[in-house]
């Protein structure tokens, strides 16, 4: 609730109330029951990054309409299973109209009941299958304290607790019915026993027995999957044969197992079919005939005469047929049973283990165990799952199990197939005869299924993945109670699904980050709170040598520094326990050579907790190398401009040096028509002068060799000296030059000689740049804009012909006078300004410029009246 | 009137500053190069020593080092002729015991003024 200060504070806040939600809804959804959900939903919501301190659950009671106090925070006097009536309270509002309300101040509303945080409200239901079933409660002692951030926070955590309740009644009401079921299954399964089914069948044969006549019989029980029969009654034929097995076509039994047809043996001795296992009972004559519904074989029966005067006739054969369809059924009712009763314990089986299902978080497994419950729940051939990509609109299967195929990998659009129905109806589907619907899609031509089931996976009506279970067998076909069953098992299927994406989501995100770090050419090295190293990446290795498993539980500092750099290294370390630290220093590999790096390090803190430094090492040998190369090169060229405004110089002072001797002598020749001449080569050659000085002085600003010699030294008198040198050269165009210096205005400590020849600069400009006009030097005394330094301030300015805005930008660019052309008329170097800016610069001050084109200019030089420290390289 | 030596390895400005010179009325002597300079300076004789610092073999700044160190005390005022025009030049050349420093090309008024001053100090 507090509100961010900053940007990084807005950001790291949002990611740990993310982190805080997702630890929310995962506890939530896997509450084992009811009342987890509404516990784990006030203690998630307490969690720090969050930050709500008063709250509590509320569950209407149906009977009463009133709301019950079920889990509460900051709410130490109002204990669970307090009632609030149906239409009491602000919180009513929300129960009555299912939509989140806010009341920015409680104490105006007319509902108000007082309590500990008497501020604002926010009141979210708890909807389930469009119900409103309760409502949270979240209360602040300040008003006006939640905003759209809070509303959104508090909403998903109503939805998703909405979400957990009604699967939580779901199965509750689920494992109910699983419970009665199968109690009602035991009861009948105690009357159909299998004790009591051979009781049964042994009255059978005795009935027969005395029916028929005869000496004894057997009853045997049909095993589908075995393909055998199993004798479970036997009568009076010389031997207890319970328990014998028959292959079908083996004995009497077996026969007629196989042929599905009644057999007479007359004389059993005779027989060819006789089995071994018969050899030793005494007998004359067999009838023997199978136990059919409708065509299915479930088992068979034979009755014998050990007397060799009996023989069985037509008649006899009729009377067992009377016989034999009770039996069968007897047989296949408590087959039946036995098997409902075997679901019925799956059932429960499954409906037990279903809360596990939660909080296993692997993406795979968790798919493979809910198909594989989802089989063996429904007793079908096999099935497939599929989870629902958003972006791509597409469904993917991503567990398939004894289709035909394997799908897994599929990609189905929604309406596509089966699986692309559900997801598009949001509806189940039973598919009787796969093959004759036309729903199919060409990805399923090849399987071998005979009828199909699908529901859609959905948590509240948000699609995550559908399912589909499959029958080969022609005569299993899906009904209402499969359907029921996978209806059930749906939404635990996807919230179980829904978690383990979200988990595999945060798993590749750290996959991510350990890629990014495994791969970067970036040497990095965490260190756990010991500075021991915990992880190394394989630059790290490249780097220094060690690999991981070397470098593991050392101290870095101690791995990798020398003696000589031992105590910086870990001043380092030190200094990045508190803050970033940045630097470049000389390390050493495993095999002793030194490298250079450039190093960082900052704590690494999840959340509020420090768990250790990440520290980087980047190779910057090449770097240094061709730093050094760069400043060997530029020292050439500094060399190289010196050495050539020397040669440059030489020949120069000759020129001006002569001209000016011979203007001289001219006078006393008498012979002035020379004189003009003279004065153009001079003009010239001081001209050209004037050029490789400021080319040299700006040469060597940029190289960063200009260097400051700083003095004290009185301010007027340096002034008066610039203005008698400057004085000539306003004359010349007929411009007035004035002064405005107070003579106490004392001393500054600078470079005496840039001080002068910037001031000559800016006069020289104006003198240039104006005629018959006036040009002013004025010199204060001020103070820094926040009242630090003292600065002296020279103003230069004149009624010249001033600057346009476009001139103003190129103003101070080397070579950069207002137009070519303006050069050629005005004369100059065009780099005065550049260097007097740069000087400025250099002595910690500035310059600046107010002109209008037609309205003079007026340059203003401030700088520190005590220049320190050494000159800021320029640029 | 004063006389002036003139330590001045380049022919053309030697000639020009000693024509110059003797035009206003100095006497001059020229050496031209540092050893040649710092020989005819202990020899003696001279009111002022205009010293240029680029000097092949010894040059300006070392010639004036070993005046001012020589055990006879040569305290004939130099003034030290630089081509560059650098910051730290005025310096460097009072460190080595010049008594004041001038730029080039010369500006003959200029330079005047500050051998006036300096014959007028020694006086």
């Amino acid at each position: 609730m507090s509100k961010p200060a900053s940007s990084t504070d807005v950001r790291g806040d949002v990611q740990r109330r993310q982190a805080a939600l997702l630890r929310l809804t995962t506890a939530i959804a896997s509450a084992k029951d009811e009342h987890a959900v509404y516990q784990s939903m006030v203690n998630g919501l307490r969690d720090e990054a969050l930050g709500y301190n008063f709250l509590g659950v509320f569950i209407i009671e149906p009977e009463t309409g009133d709301r019950v106090l079920q889990a509460s925070v900051g709410w130490p006097d109002i204990p669970s299973g307090m009632h609030v009536h149906r239409g009491e309270g602000i919180s009513d509002r929300a129960v009555r109209d299912g939509k989140l309300h806010y009341t920015p101040d409680v104490r105006a509303d007319p509902s108000y009941v007082p309590s500990l945080a008497s501020g604002s409200e926010v009141d979210v239901p708890l909807t389930v299958d469009g119900q409103t079933i309760g409502v949270l409660v979240v209360e602040s002692s300040e008003p006006d304290a939640f905003g759209d951030d809070d509303f959104e926070i508090l909403q998903a955590a109503a939805d998703q607790a909405s979400i957990a309740i009604g699967r939580a009644r779901l199965l509750h009401a689920e494992r109910r019915r699983a419970d009665e079921h199968k109690a009602l299954l035991d009861t009948a399964a105690d009357l159909t026993s299998e004790h009591e089914l051979s009781k049964v069948l042994h009255a059978v044969i005795e009935r027969a027995v005395s029916l028929l006549g005869v000496t004894g019989g057997e009853v045997a029980i049909y095993n589908e999957e075995h393909e055998e029969l199993t004798v479970v009654a036997s009568d009076s034929i010389g031997k207890d044969s319970t328990g014998t097995r028959l292959k079908l076509g083996e004995g009497a039994m077996g026969t007629v197992a196989q042929t599905r047809e009644p057999l007479i043996i007359p004389s059993y001795h005779e027989w060819q079919g006789q089995s071994p296992q018969y050899a030793d009972v005494v007998v004359h004559s067999v009838m023997a005939a199978p136990l059919l519904i409708g065509r299915r074989l479930v088992g068979a029966i034979a009755t014998v005469h050990a007397d060799p005067d009996r023989t069985f006739s037509e008649e006899d054969l009729r009377l067992l047929n009377m016989f034999t369809p009770s039996v069968a059924i007897a047989i296949e009712n408590a087959r039946l049973l036995a098997a409902e009763r075997q679901r019925a314990d799956e059932y429960k089986a499954f409906l037990d283990t279903m809360e596990d299902l939660s909080s296993e978080l692997e993406l795979s497994k968790v798919l493979e165990s809910v198909l594989a419950r989802a089989v063996s729940l429904l007793g079908v051939t096999g099935g497939e799952v599929a989870i629902y990509e958003e972006g791509e609109d597409e469904l993917v299967v991503v567990a398939s199990r004894n289709i035909g195929k394997d799908s897994t990998g599929t990609r189905l659009k929604p309406g596509e197939g089966a699986m692309g129905t559900v997801a598009q109806t949001l509806e189940p589907l039973i598919i009787r005869s796969y093959h004759e619907w036309l729903g199919q899609s060409p990805k399923y031509s090849d399987v071998t299924v005979h009828s199909v089931m699908a529901v859609p996976l959905l948590i509240g009506k948000r699609l995550v993945g559908a399912i589909a279970t499959v029958q080969a067998h022609p005569d299993h076909v899906f009904d209402e109670e499969d359907l029921r069953l996978l209806k059930a098992f749906a939404p635990q299927a996807a919230i179980a699904v829904e978690n383990a994406r979200l988990y595999t989501a945060a798993e590749q995100q750290h996959q991510y980050f350990a890629a990014l770090v495994a791969n970067s050419p970036v040497a990095i090295v965490i260190l756990d709170p010991d500075h021991n190293i915990a992880s190394s990446n394989p630059a790290f290795e490249r780097l220094f040598g060690y690999a991981e498993s070397e470098a593991l539980g050392q101290n870095l500092d101690r791995l990798i520094a020398t003696e000589a750099t031992m105590s910086e290294a870990e001043a380092y370390t030190r200094e990045a326990l508190t803050g970033p630290v940045h630097g470049i220093a000389r390390r050493r590999r495993k095999d002793g050579t030194m490298v250079d790096v450039e190093l960082s390090a900052v704590p690494v803190n999840v959340g509020d907790e420090y768990v250790g430094l990440m520290a980087l090492y980047h190779d910057i040998t090449e770097l240094l190398d061709a730093r050094r190369e760069a400043e060997a090169a530029n020292a050439a060229k500094s060399q190289f401009l010196a050495s050539m405004s020397h040669e440059l110089r030489t020949p120069l002072n000759a020129i001006i040096g002569y001209s000016e001797m011979l203007q001289e002598e001219i006078e006393d020749l008498d012979q002035p028509e020379f004189a003009d001449d003279l004065q153009k080569i001079q003009t010239a050659g001081r001209h050209l002068l004037a050029l490789i000085n400021d080319v040299l002085d700006l040469s060597k600003i940029e190289a960063g060799k200009m260097e400051l010699f700083l003095e004290d030294f009185a301010i007027a008198p340096m002034v008066r000296e610039v203005m008698s040198t400057a004085t000539p050269l306003a004359k010349k165009n007929g411009n007035r030059l004035t002064i405005e210096c107070p003579d106490d205005i004392g001393q500054m400590h600078a470079d005496l000689t840039k001080v002068r020849q910037m001031l000559l600069n800016l006069l020289s400009n104006a003198c240039k740049f104006t005629s018959d006009g006036a040009i002013r030097l004025t010199v204060e005394r001020d103070r820094d804009v926040d009242g630090g330094r003292e600065l002296v301030q020279f103003s230069v300015s004149d009624t010249g012909i001033g600057i346009t805005d476009e001139q103003m930008d190129r103003l101070f660019e080397a070579f950069a006078q207002a137009e070519a052309s303006t050069m050629r008329r005005y004369g100059g170097t065009g780099l005065g300004l550049a260097i007097t800016k740069r000087f400025c610069y250099m002595m910690g001050g500035d310059l600046h410029v107010q002109s209008a084109p037609g309205s003079g200019s007026t340059f203003t030089i401030c700088i520190p009246a005590v220049v320190t420290g050494g000159p800021p390289t320029t640029s | 009137m004063p006389t002036i030596l003139l330590v001045e390895d380049n022919e053309m400005n030697r000639d020009m500053l000693s024509r110059r010179l003797q035009r206003r009325g100095y006497e001059v002597a020229i050496a031209v190069d540092g050893r040649e300079g710092v020989e005819m300076a202990r020899a003696g004789g001279y009111d002022l020593i205009l010293m240029d610092m680029s000097l092949p073999g010894l040059d300006g700044w070392d010639a004036t080092r070993r005046l001012r160190a020589d055990p006879d005390r040569i305290t004939t005022p130099i003034i030290a002729l630089t081509a560059h025009a650098m910051a730290g030049d005025r310096e460097r050349a009072l460190e080595a015991g010049c008594d004041d420093y001038d730029t080039k090309p010369i500006e003959l008024p200029r330079l005047l003024s500050k051998i006036e001053a300096l014959l007028a100090s020694a006086e």
